[in-house]
């Protein structure tokens, strides 16, 4: 895994069940990489700086959600949204942007976010938002 | 069918927002109905209408992402543009993942607004050409006899004539002739035509 870094949620699963994976596009702040950290039953690999990257790695078979970090919004996201629901129809994808940027947030649900969720990221927003979306 | 003309229907509790949207609206040569509750606009609400919706968010009463849910219960596809001086970032998405077209904050340019209202327009049009077309194709199925349509479903996938006769125990003439009517019927001119008309009317996943 070249350029991307991984943290690995699954030892607060207790080992007993198989982790799945959350893709994240973007550095990711740390208040975001440390919720990501305590989601019980997955792992997470992060791709700091490369979208297409983030976007071949979605195809693997265990990979349960794409979340794009807040530190992308200066890349064209809504261009890199299209690009992968089309390829990835049915893969959860979680924006994670500015509070006051509503404007950011319905051209990403358009263009194929599955939902927005607003920064910092609570645990529990995460944790239920990826919990609907895997239902 | 001539479609009927299109009209944007407002709904906003403010009566001066009504009257500055209408005016809007209409100098932009819109034809536009403007309701101050969605109770009222839900009474006299006709689906076969085409058109949009321009509906606030926050209004005594039945708020606007209540009104669209209850338009989502009645099967309504009538495109929202949702206006509000008090959005966030949940509210724009519950009203995004509840189907609207869009979700534009006060205050806003005119142009921003009748831009948004022209896209709505267009896809309300390519909808309903596209459930008129869907129809069609239903009507022509409904004509196939059950053996025509256990032909049609076959052949679609991709089966030639030898193994369709050969899943249904019949002759391979046989089939010839019931692949004959099926196109005939459903008025196609081609095997690919056949599949993609299928492909319309197939359920989404």
């Amino acid at each position: 895994m070249v350029g991307s870094q991984e943290i690995d949620g699954s030892a607060a699963n207790g080992g007993t069940q198989r982790t799945r994976t959350i893709v994240v596009a973007g550095q990711s702040s740390n208040r975001t990489r440390e919720v990501l950290r305590t989601l019980r039953g997955f792992s997470t690999v992060i791709w700091p700086k490369s979208l297409e990257a983030a976007l071949e790695w979605t195809g693997a078979a265990d990979v349960a959600c794409l979340v794009i970090a807040d530190d992308l919004r200066e890349e064209p996201v809504d261009e890199f949204l299209r690009e992968a629901r089309e390829l990835h129809r049915n893969l959860p994808i979680f924006v994670i942007t500015d509070p006051d940027d509503v404007a950011e947030a319905v051209s990403a649900m358009r263009n194929g976010a599955t939902a927005v969720i607003e920064i910092p990221p609570s645990y529990a927003a995460l944790r239920e938002e990826i919990a609907r979306a895997l239902q | 069918m001539k479609d009927l003309p299109q009209t944007v229907f407002v709904v906003d509790d403010d009566d001066a927002v009504r009257d500055s949207l209408r005016l809007l609206l209409k100098s932009a040569g819109l034809s536009c109905e403007s309701y101050a509750s969605g109770p009222e606009f839900l009474t006299a609400y006709d689906p076969s209408q085409p058109g949009c919706l321009v509906l606030d968010v926050r209004m005594p009463g039945m708020s606007g992402l209540e009104m669209q849910h209850e338009l989502n219960l009645r099967g309504a596809t009538i495109p929202v543009i949702f206006i509000t001086g008090h959005g966030d970032i949940p509210m724009a998405v519950e009203a995004m993942q509840h189907g609207a077209f869009d979700f534009l904050q006060k205050p806003f340019r005119d142009q921003e607004l009748l831009d948004r209202v022209q896209r709505a327009l267009a896809r309300d049009t390519e909808y309903r050409a596209r459930l008129r077309h869907t129809d069609r194709i239903r009507e022509r199925l409904a004509t196939l006899s059950p053996r025509e349509r256990e032909v049609l479903d076959l052949v679609t996938q991709g089966k030639a004539n030898k193994m369709v006769a050969g899943d249904l125990g019949v002759s391979q003439r046989t089939v010839e002739i019931h692949r004959a009517h099926v196109m005939q019927k459903m008025e196609a001119g081609s095997l690919a035509e056949l599949v993609r008309m299928m492909m319309a009317v197939a359920p989404r996943p």
